[in-house]
């Protein structure tokens, strides 16, 4: 197999995988945190790539301080959420579906209106090109997975070293014998929520600088995540990244070979296999 | 006077039902006529959700199963030239089948998971349906044949060829027929078994009741329904394409059988109906209508816990908290 | 000269061979050995933790054993799902008093007739003359049942509106509706005042004299006076059984309830 196609496919896997990922991760913590389908995470992804555009663009600031702007942004909105749309619903599964739809709905035509439907795209964050060993692959691919994978240390370690990340493991793990324990779920919700809403931005802005921007870009990132999160299994979080793995692979290697709707079936197609057999996923628990 | 009082309801309904009858004969113009179609459809469709949401399972699927009932009967009909009469009841057995297969790895799921991997299924059976192109065609399904006409020489000649009144009758009795079925089922015991397995499933067991085999039969008995509106969809329309059942129309069926009310039978009937009305009204406002949906929406889910059609006991509610303020001191 | 228990209730129910569950590293029942024998009221004490719900849930198939044998009326019903246990005649209440919240105590009863008399779902959604005389038995029985353990007045409010002990008692009911030869008790008077536990008794003592046969889990002693024979688990394991009086004065059981934490 030649070299330089391997290289390009490897480091397209990798972005991919990455944004991915950041998208999935979000979804996640949201689902087995505070028990909730967050349909709108789909629109923040949405969202914090206009955000970065608009500031980077617009307001002309440097690109890499949009970036973690948008997600700072995209943060604050999540405390937001959690403090005025979720939590008077926590526990009412009706309402907060609902909530989340109606967001989406607002926040997808809101966006419509002020930027209308015409395609935008942020440009690179790093451009050039890396050579070694004579093969060449982009920067800006690189440049992504590294600070996903940054991004996701960080997350590793919040998790276990700190207190906060502790308890967020502690209430998706048995949220009755976390409250018990003394665990405010609210303030923990609120910082799920938070990290949620800040990973799908920096995952969007990233996103539209190497494709683009369009105001139901998040549609199908949501489907995405959606087969990520049900791949990985109920209450995993760990499993996200196998699973965001094999999922970036496939959507990055076969379209060499089959078309994007037949490598979008075949994704599917591994995955309602698994669901059929296994509906937890591939770590999950019972339900 | 309460001999009086049990009249009233039936009552108004006889009325209500003799109004929809005269539609036809008061709005002239198709457009309002289509409307009134479609919204009817739909009514069927999220009625049925309903009824499988009764055993606890928030089905966000139900689009998909709308469109198998619909593309099975265009299909079937179109080329193999069956009539649609005969097809569009085996539409909802198709829709019913799937239900059915995909139906029993999925209760080892529930709540809000089990929501999760339905939404997953539905766009399977959607990314299926575009796949399979050779049959669906690419960009959709065109000349699906209308409904035969109905000839009973000497009595009625009624054809359906470019024609929306006879369609809005159809329509309107196979609504009619679907709901008082869905109604019977939901307040006999296979309804009660099904509420009780939505409260607790550990009791339920515990009483002999076979959780998963009750949650199949709520998909299968939903996802007939939606398969028969489907395919009427389909021979009302002629034309079918896949987005139409994709997830997203998925999720606002629930979000209409939601906003409408959960609890209540009539609850789908009324979001759908006011939804629908809203769409409509606020249409010539083209990209601020979704934004005033958007506005309802949130005013139901923060004044409304138990939807529209929860309103009445909501506020009734309310007023007799009120009153019994009044005696403080007393013991109830 | 009285006769002794094994003498007065000689036919063996319920079985368990060895039964053990494992959950992660940890035992919750480890190699229990115990039987209940045809029309006795057979007791499971314990400090809390010490397995006795997890024995209720193996028994009625919640939970998969991890090994051992459980056999219910000379039928090996090992691992059996949880609707064929009630099948086959055992009924369950649930220590935190899990009801249909939201219907009404008649409704609770109604809905949990569910296995006699059969029905068809044709039958139900065609609403048959056949169909309704089976829905009026039902209403017939289930008013009985109400009659017996002293809810019958209450037969319209809410499950979820009814004080606690009403609602331990309604689980009671619920249970006898699936007509069981096994009826398992799971902490049925905790919770309940002095005058809720007399009345409880007394019904456990008319179901007992109608030939139902009781297992129960308790963590009170004082409770055991109503029991025939009694077992003693501790960390999962049986640590003692017997008569209540003998079982009362055994040292390994004080130690167990006093020494530990959570002693009576």
């Amino acid at each position: 197999m030649d070299p330089e196609l391997l290289a390009q496919v490897g480091v397209n896997a990798l972005m991919l995988s990455s944004i991915y990922i950041l998208m999935a991760l979000g979804f996640a913590l949201m689902l087995s945190v505070m028990r909730v389908l967050n349909f709108a995470h789909a629109v923040i992804y949405m969202v914090g790539g206009y955000a970065c555009y608009q500031l980077a663009i617009v307001y002309g600031l440097d690109q890499w301080l949009s970036l973690v702007l948008a997600a700072l942004i995209m943060g604050a909105f999540g405390l937001f959420l959690e403090r005025f749309c979720f939590r008077p619903f926590f526990g009412d599964v009706n309402r907060t579906i609902v909530m989340t739809l109606a967001l989406i709905v607002i926040l997808e035509s809101a966006v419509n209106i002020l930027v209308g439907t015409q395609v935008r795209a942020l440009p690179a964050f790093a451009s050039g090109v890396i050579r070694s060993g004579g093969v060449s692959v982009s920067v800006e691919r690189v440049v992504t997975f590294i600070i996903a994978a940054v991004l996701l240390l960080a997350l590793i370690f919040f998790i276990r070293k700190t207190r906060i990340g502790q308890q967020m493991l502690a209430v998706s793990q048995d949220s009755i014998g976390a409250v018990l324990q003394g665990i405010n779920i609210y303030r923990v919700s609120a910082v799920a929520t938070v990290i949620a809403c800040a990973l799908a931005a920096v995952a969007g802005s990233l996103m539209g600088a190497i494709v683009s921007l369009s105001p139901y870009m998040g549609d199908q990132m949501l489907v995405k995540a959606i087969e990520i999160v049900i791949l990985a299994g109920i209450g995993s979080i760990g499993g996200v990244l196998g699973a965001g793995l094999i999922l970036g692979t496939i959507d990055a290697s076969l379209p060499l070979f089959i078309s994007g709707s037949a490598t979008d079936a075949i994704g599917l197609g591994i995955v309602i296999t698994i669901l059929l057999f296994r509906p937890q996923g591939l770590f999950g628990h019972e339900a | 006077m309460k001999g009086i009082r049990n009249l009233t309801k039936p009552a108004g309904f006889a009325i209500f039902i003799i109004l929809l009858f005269l539609i036809p004969l008061i709005i002239q113009k198709p457009y309002y006529i289509h409307i009134f179609i479609i919204t009817m459809l739909y009514i069927i469709v999220v009625s049925s959700l309903r009824t499988i949401a009764l055993s606890g399972q928030v089905s966000v699927a139900h689009a998909a199963f709308m469109g198998i009932g619909a593309y099975f009967s265009g299909v079937v009909s179109k080329e193999l030239g069956f009539s649609p009469w005969l097809t569009i009841p085996l539409g909802g057995l198709a829709a019913m089948m799937v239900a059915i297969l995909v139906g029993y790895p999925f209760t080892r799921v529930r709540a809000i998971y089990f929501s999760m991997v339905s939404l997953f299924g539905g766009i399977a059976i959607v990314a299926l349906i575009r796949v399979a192109q050779k049959w669906t065609g690419a960009a959709g399904l065109a000349g699906i044949p209308p409904l035969d006409p109905i000839n009973i020489p000497g009595l009625v000649n009624i054809t359906f060829v470019g024609q929306k009144v006879p369609y809005y009758y159809f329509t309107l009795v196979l609504t009619i027929v679907c709901l008082l079925v869905l109604y019977r089922i939901e307040h006999s015991r296979v309804g009660m078994t099904w509420k009780a397995i939505a409260q607790s499933h550990f009791v339920a067991s515990s009483v002999g009741i076979n959780e998963a085999g009750f949650r199949v039969l709520a998909l299968a008995v939903g996802c007939f329904f939606a398969g028969i509106a489907g395919a009427s969809y389909a021979h009302y329309n002629l034309v079918l394409a896949p987005g139409t059942f994709s997830f997203l129309p998925s999720i606002f069926l629930v979000m209409y059988m939601l906003v409408g009310g959960r609890d209540k039978f009539a609850g789908p009937i009324i979001g759908t109906a006011i939804l629908v009305l809203v769409l409509e009204f606020f249409r010539g406002l083209r990209e601020y209508a979704p934004l005033i949906l958007g506005a309802i929406m949130l005013l139901v889910v923060f004044l409304m816990p138990q939807g529209i059609a929860g309103l009445f006991d909501q506020i009734r509610a309310k007023y007799g908290e009120v009153r019994n303020r009044k005696v403080p001191g007393s013991v109830a | 000269m009285e006769k002794s228990v094994t003498e007065r209730y000689p036919e063996v129910l319920l079985e368990t061979r060895g039964l053990t569950k494992y959950f992660g590293g940890l035992a919750a029942v480890s190699r229990l050995d115990m039987h209940v024998n045809r029309g006795e009221i057979v007791g499971i004490i314990g400090p809390n933790g010490a397995g006795k719900t997890t024995v209720f849930n193996l028994i009625t198939g919640v939970l998969r054993p991890s090994g051992g044998k459980i056999i219910f009326d000379g039928e090996d019903i090992t691992g059996k799902k949880p609707h064929l246990a009630a099948k086959i005649g055992i009924g369950r209440t649930f220590q935190a008093a899990y009801l249909f919240a939201d219907f009404t105590v008649m409704e609770n009863l109604v809905a949990s007739f569910y296995l006699y008399p059969k029905f068809s779902f044709w039958e139900a959604a065609l609403n048959t003359p056949g169909y309704r005389k089976k829905e009026e038995y039902i209403s017939n029985q289930a008013m009985e049942i109400l009659q017996l353990v002293g809810l019958d007045k209450v037969k319209d409010e809410l499950a979820k509106n009814l004080p606690h002990g009403y609602q331990k008692v309604l689980g009671v009911a619920r249970a006898l509706a699936v007509k069981p030869k096994l009826l398992l008790l799971d902490e049925p008077i905790a919770g309940m005042t002095r005058d809720e536990i007399v009345f409880s008794l007394g019904v456990f003592e008319k179901i007992q004299s109608q030939g139902t046969t009781i297992l129960l889990v308790e963590h009170n002693m004082e409770f055991m006076s109503l029991c025939d024979r009694v077992i003693v688990l501790n960390f999962g394991q049986k640590i003692a059984e017997g008569l209540p009086e003998e079982v009362r004065r055994d040292e390994d059981v004080i130690q167990a309830y006093f020494g530990s934490e959570h002693a009576a």
